[in-house]
């Protein structure tokens, strides 16, 4: 669910946090035996920071026994949301444990399908998404901004998105259509010359 | 270019000496019965370019570590290839890509092939390797082609150079099984020598005496085929020699290698080559395993998880790079198992074996692996053969039929390694086999080359 209740950090601040995300937020995360940084353990880490006491099975979404290599892309987003949760102005607020949940499971595995991890960090336009949503999951408005401006904001820059990504789908489809086709015409079971055949 | 291809298609470049050739081993008196049709769809284009890669290629790799190219080749791969562009931002390191396998590939080949890659003129081969999953290979007639420059080499390594150019046959590809895709061609880039692909089977040919009498009278410089269709060349009355033979397809043991260098008194060069990346390794005797080939394609060995292993731990060979432009491949398991090792300034897979490694309990209770088997068989000039552990623990040992002669050492050798235990041989038909097979409870897994 989201909401802009109170009223939060400027957006500018967040934004210029997001582009200064450090290496260590923007590693490989452990899935299946790949990758070396074991996001649990960071978001342990930051939120205990943050005073939090972190359900365990919270962290263990975070550490599946089955490895999925679609969840990547989550997880190096609830990497990089560690980084701005570990920020000091929201340090002091102590955000509530459900909100935060949220963010990090339905809000940022929603994100995930639509927005490239690394882009939330190099790319204006999805730097602001991830920290608009980043804010609106945990019941924030930018500062300066009324409730409704900030909703307005969101929407149309996640719908963008979302159109953009609705096309490029579209477009894949047809291609992959295309290629199959390509493969099955006769010309194509001829083959060609080779000196060998395996 | 949707219907039946025309010769246009398949010769774009004939000349008149290449159009009597191919007329030559069409409609020569002892000629099979070619049933199909196919060229090298080479433009002059194409063939520029296909001599530019070979002269552009680089020296294979001598060590394990990831070449340069490498981090560029992921990058590229994850921004066009759809597969890969859905797991979001290329990972800093190769060892984070996530390793593939073929029923992957196999299940929509189509998510493989690089987004800006023209579909005019794609074509494939069909493979369905030993795993049982059907799979057309994206390709083009400029990859195909590619594949001379690696057979150069590893010809070379036997100081062989090909040389026969117009109005003579300068490859012969043989199979021995039906039914066979034949048909003859010239190959622009040795000045359209001629190349043709026959069935050695005597369904193909009016008389099976003129099976020999064709290869006889094309006088081929060199014989590609299969240890099954290589088996089937030593049982015919010929009188040609050519420089050597190639082997690709299927485990090529030590003593139909030995059986053919004796006949042939040629180097029998034993490939191993893959649908998907073309020639990976040729074996060197004297260095006891596969020299890698290739000089943009990058070869680990990985655990079950698919990470990679250090040098002499035996695992399932991986590839990353190769030269198909049309299926760029970032860790593909390949199914095939071995070891890697750097001798001399090269890289070679050791003990290099065909797909998942199948477990056989012996007679004293004990476990022994298909590698065991493979090598207490490859003293014998076996064409092929399969193993199979039933539920009651007692082998089945298939042999092509050519091979029952040796039956006798074959079971010899067998209890060798696998003590009393029960074995019965049985014909195999012809045409690829599940290599090693058990149906002992969990231990039951299969493949073979």
């Amino acid at each position: 669910m989201t909401t802009f209740t109170d009223i939060g950090p400027p957006l500018p601040a967040l934004l210029r946090r997001l582009a200064e995300t450090p290496a260590d937020f923007l590693g490989e995360p452990r899935i299946g035996g790949l990758g070396d940084v074991v996001v649990p353990a960071l978001l342990g880490d930051v939120l205990e920071e943050l005073g939090l006491d972190p359900a365990p099975e919270l962290l263990r979404v975070f550490a599946p026994d089955r490895a999925r290599r679609e969840d990547r892309n989550w997880f190096q987003l609830a990497m990089i949301a560690a980084w701005l949760l570990a920020d000091e102005w929201l340090a002091e607020r102590h955000p509530a444990a459900g909100p935060l949940a949220d963010l990090l499971t339905r809000g940022l595995r929603e994100l995930a399908g639509q927005v490239r991890a690394d882009l939330t960090v190099s790319d204006p336009d999805r730097r602001e998404e991830l920290a608009r949503t980043f804010l609106a999951r945990l019941g924030y408005r930018p500062e300066g901004e009324s409730a409704a401006a900030a909703a307005d904001r969101l929407t149309m820059i996640s719908a963008a998105e979302r159109r953009r990504l609705i096309e490029a789908s579209r477009a894949a489809e047809q291609r992959a259509r295309e290629v199959r086709e390509a493969l099955a015409r006769k010309a194509a079971a001829e083959s060609a010359d080779k000196w060998t055949r395996e | 270019m949707t219907g039946e291809p025309t010769d246009e298609e398949r010769y774009p470049t004939l000349s008149e000496a290449g159009r009597q050739l191919l007329r030559h081993m069409r409609e020569h008196p002892h000629a099979p019965i070619f049933r199909n049709a196919s060229g090298n769809r080479l433009t002059a284009g194409d063939l520029a370019e296909v001599l530019a890669h070979e002269r552009s290629l680089g020296p294979p790799p001598a060590g394990g570590a990831p070449p340069a190219w490498l981090r560029d080749h992921v990058a590229d791969v994850y921004a066009r290839v759809p597969y890969y562009r859905a797991l979001g931002a290329p990972p800093a390191r190769l060892a984070d890509v996530p390793a593939v396998s073929r029923a992957e590939l196999a299940a929509d080949i189509a998510r493989f092939v690089p987004d800006d890659l023209p579909l005019e003129r794609m074509i494939n081969f069909q493979t369905t390797g030993t795993t049982g999953h059907r799979m057309l290979v994206p390709s083009h007639p400029q990859v195909a082609a590619r594949y001379l420059a690696f057979h150069k080499r590893a010809l070379a390594r036997f100081g062989i150079a090909p040389t026969y150019g117009a109005g003579r046959v300068g490859v012969m590809l043989i199979g021995h099984q039906q039914p066979c895709f034949t048909y003859v061609s010239v190959t622009p880039a040795m000045d359209e020598s001629g190349l043709a692909k026959i069935n050695l089977h005597p369904g193909d040919w009016r008389d099976p005496a003129d099976r020999a009498r064709y290869i006889d009278a094309l006088e081929p410089e060199f014989i590609a085929g299969d240890p099954l269709s290589f088996a089937e060349l030593l049982t015919l009355d010929l009188d040609w020699r050519p420089r050597a033979l190639l082997s690709v397809a299927m485990m090529l043991s030590d003593g139909l290698r030995a059986a053919l260098e004796e006949r042939f008194g040629c180097p029998v060069l034993d490939l191993y080559s893959m649908n998907e990346v073309g020639p990976i390794g040729v074996f060197d005797p004297a260095l006891g395993g596969h020299v890698l080939l290739q000089d943009r394609l990058f070869v680990e060995v990985g655990d079950e998880a698919g990470r990679a292993l250090a040098d002499g731990e035996e695992g399932e060979i991986i590839v990353s790079g190769g030269f198909n432009f049309c299926l760029p491949l970032l860790r593909y398991r390949t199914g095939d198992r071995g070891r890697l090792s750097s001798v001399g300034g090269e890289r070679l897979i050791l003990d290099l074996e065909g797909r998942a490694p199948v477990r056989f309990r012996d007679g004293r209770g004990e476990w022994r692996n298909n590698i065991e088997v493979s090598h207490a068989l490859k003293h014998l000039p076996l064409a092929q053969f399969s193993l199979l552990q039933r539920a009651d623990g007692s082998f089945e040992l298939g042999l092509a039929e050519r091979s029952l002669g040796e039956a006798g050492r074959a079971v010899a050798a067998l209890h060798g390694l696998l003590g009393p235990v029960l074995i019965s041989v049985v014909p195999q038909s012809n045409g690829k086999h599940l290599q090693y097979r058990s149906e002992l409870g969990s231990e039951m897994s299969e493949i073979g080359p």
